[in-house]
């Protein structure tokens, strides 16, 4: 891990010759969640192959650009493209971009993804707020040497996810009259999604739902001392009894139609920030 | 695993000391005052010793300690490699392949643990008896020349009657002490409350971030082995308060005179066993 203090700063530096703002949050969204980012006033953007030791955006499927601006009057900087363990990039370049968000000023990262429902009370479309995380990924972006200029060798786990932000969540959706669960997150190295037998060893485990990423960029946070509050919509149920087939473009479609629930959250748990 | 080192590392250690251990002990979080009760007759620095690569985690140090215990021949390495600090299985477990090539019939292998099981308490001794891993750590065969060893089952890698002679000295001594099933995670971070409850409901005593690729070669080598697991603090799925190292290598240390007692009583037995033979 000790290369990743230089990288980080030839990053910032790029990044800093272009934009001068602190911002108070970093953002990840997920598949079909990314519409959000266009509500962001920017100021600067960044191809991932101009920021130096991001992946290079010929091999990512979507966007990937750094969006740096304001959201709603908060200063964000804002990631539109992610990557993923199953697309063959190393977990300590996966979660680089969260490295450089805590190197710029953010405290705060707000993470989002799609995922598999596991708990038989949740249903298709429904956003669950992160609470705790599982990992079997089967790698941990904080293998190596630690360089404890970025933190602690063996972070503590006992709060990933902050609780203050959890319920701050829970409240807008209240008030906005969204369902939202608060549950557990399982993360997988994937690509393949799950058989039957592994989507019931998941839910044996006390997964609630089950997705490919997030959780090496919390990990990531968490060392880093970054406040973390995670999102999941529920794009598909995976009830082992009931399993049929799974439909990408459903999925995205589900994804597409919870977004503007998952904007009110993201947006009131930010508002909260700016007042405090 | 690279067999030249192994020899070179072979080579150095026997032209500098001469015994046949009958143990090797491999000293985890804050057990390295072990060393203090061996009578040393030489060390090895791992930056002299080829193959070996110095450790980083804290509370490792990073030599090979050859002497006696109540006069009896014993290696220990002090300060044990981690998956979590970038090292591959064979790194790792360079050391059990020493302690076999040098003779030593048996391993003696301790950790620092998270207890899961609610009837564990910090300062407790859990005196391993199976183990699950998920680490996701390919352990190469250690001697698929051999087909004889190849073939060996690792169905109960923990030699029983050393279990028992752990938890009778134990107990002996006023220590806590039980059997129980270690879960192995890559870490390096501890574990979320989620984790621990996983942890749990697949059968874990304990969890922690080591130890079973030692033990998987040891095995996998015809050796006999005995885990001991220092319990140094319990996941209280409810609390709030985490996990420091500074207090895990403390509550380690205070498993030391029970470790010490175990490590002798099996010496004792098994120098007792080779000269009645």
């Amino acid at each position: 891990m000790l290369e990743l203090h230089g990288q980080i700063e030839e990053a910032v530096g790029v990044i800093r010759s272009r934009w001068e703002s602190q911002p108070r949050a970093g953002i990840i969204l997920g598949t079909g969640l990314g519409s959000l980012v266009e509500q962001i006033e920017v100021e600067a953007s960044f191809d991932y192959g101009e920021i130096p030791h991001f992946p290079q955006s010929t091999a990512i499927s979507h966007a990937g650009r750094l969006l740096c601006g304001t959201l709603e009057g908060l200063p964000v900087v804002a990631m539109e493209g992610r990557m993923h363990m199953y697309e063959g990039y190393p977990l300590k370049q996966i979660t680089l971009p969260v490295r450089v968000m805590k190197a710029l000023g953010a405290d705060l990262l707000v993470v989002s993804n799609a995922c598999g429902g596991l708990n038989p009370d949740y249903q298709c479309g429904d956003i669950m707020v992160i609470d705790d995380q599982i990992n079997l990924m089967g790698d941990n972006p904080l293998i190596g040497v630690n360089d404890d200029r970025l933190g602690p060798r063996f972070p503590d786990m006992c709060e990933p996810y902050d609780r203050r932000l959890v319920e701050r969540a829970l409240e807008v959706a209240g008030r906005e009259g969204i369902t939202a669960h608060k549950g557990v997150y399982v993360a997988v190295a994937g690509p393949n999604l799950e058989t039957r037998a592994e989507y019931r060893f998941l839910r044996t485990i006390g997964a609630d739902v089950v997705g490919m990423s997030t959780v090496p960029e919390v990990l990531v946070a968490v060392h880093s001392g970054m406040r973390s509050v995670g999102f999941s919509i529920i794009t598909d149920m995976c009830l082992p009894d009931e399993l049929t087939p799974a439909d990408v473009s459903e999925i995205i479609a589900v994804a597409n139609e919870a977004e503007p629930r998952l904007r009110t959250l993201v947006l009131g748990v930010l508002a909260g920030e700016q007042a405090g | 695993m690279d067999g030249q080192l192994i020899d070179e590392a072979v080579d150095l250690v026997r032209s500098r000391w001469a015994s046949t251990p009958l143990v090797g002990i491999i000293l985890g979080t804050g057990l390295g005052g072990l060393v203090e009760d061996i009578e040393v007759e030489e060390i090895f620095e791992f930056d002299e010793l080829p193959g070996f690569v110095p450790a980083t985690a804290l509370g490792h140090r990073g030599r090979l300690v050859c002497g006696r215990l109540d006069g009896k021949p014993l290696v220990a390495l002090d300060g044990r490699l981690h998956h979590y600090e970038g090292h591959d299985a064979g790194q790792i477990t360079l050391g059990v392949h020493l302690f076999d090539r040098l003779g030593a019939g048996g391993l003696i292998v301790s950790n620092a643990s998270g207890g899961v099981n609610p009837e564990l308490t910090a300062g407790d001794l859990l005196v391993m008896e199976s183990h699950i891993n998920l680490m996701f750590l390919q352990v190469g065969d250690p001697s698929s020349s051999n087909q004889e060893r190849a073939g060996r089952m690792l169905a109960d890698p923990y030699h029983p009657a050393w279990i028992e002679t752990a938890l009778g000295v134990a107990l002996e001594r006023g220590f806590r002490a039980t059997a129980g099933t270690y879960v192995a995670m890559t870490g390096p971070n501890y574990e979320t409350r989620a984790e621990y409850q996983m942890v749990r409901r697949i059968g874990g005593d304990v969890v922690g971030m080591s130890t079973v690729p030692e033990v998987i070669v040891a095995s996998r080598l015809g050796m006999k082995v005995l885990g001991l697991s220092a319990v140094t603090n319990v996941a209280d799925p409810e609390a709030t308060d985490g996990t420091t190292a500074g207090e895990v290598i403390e509550v380690a240390r205070s498993l030391q005179p029970a470790m010490r007692a175990i490590v002798a009583a099996i010496v004792t037995g098994e120098a007792q066993a080779d000269s009645s033979q």
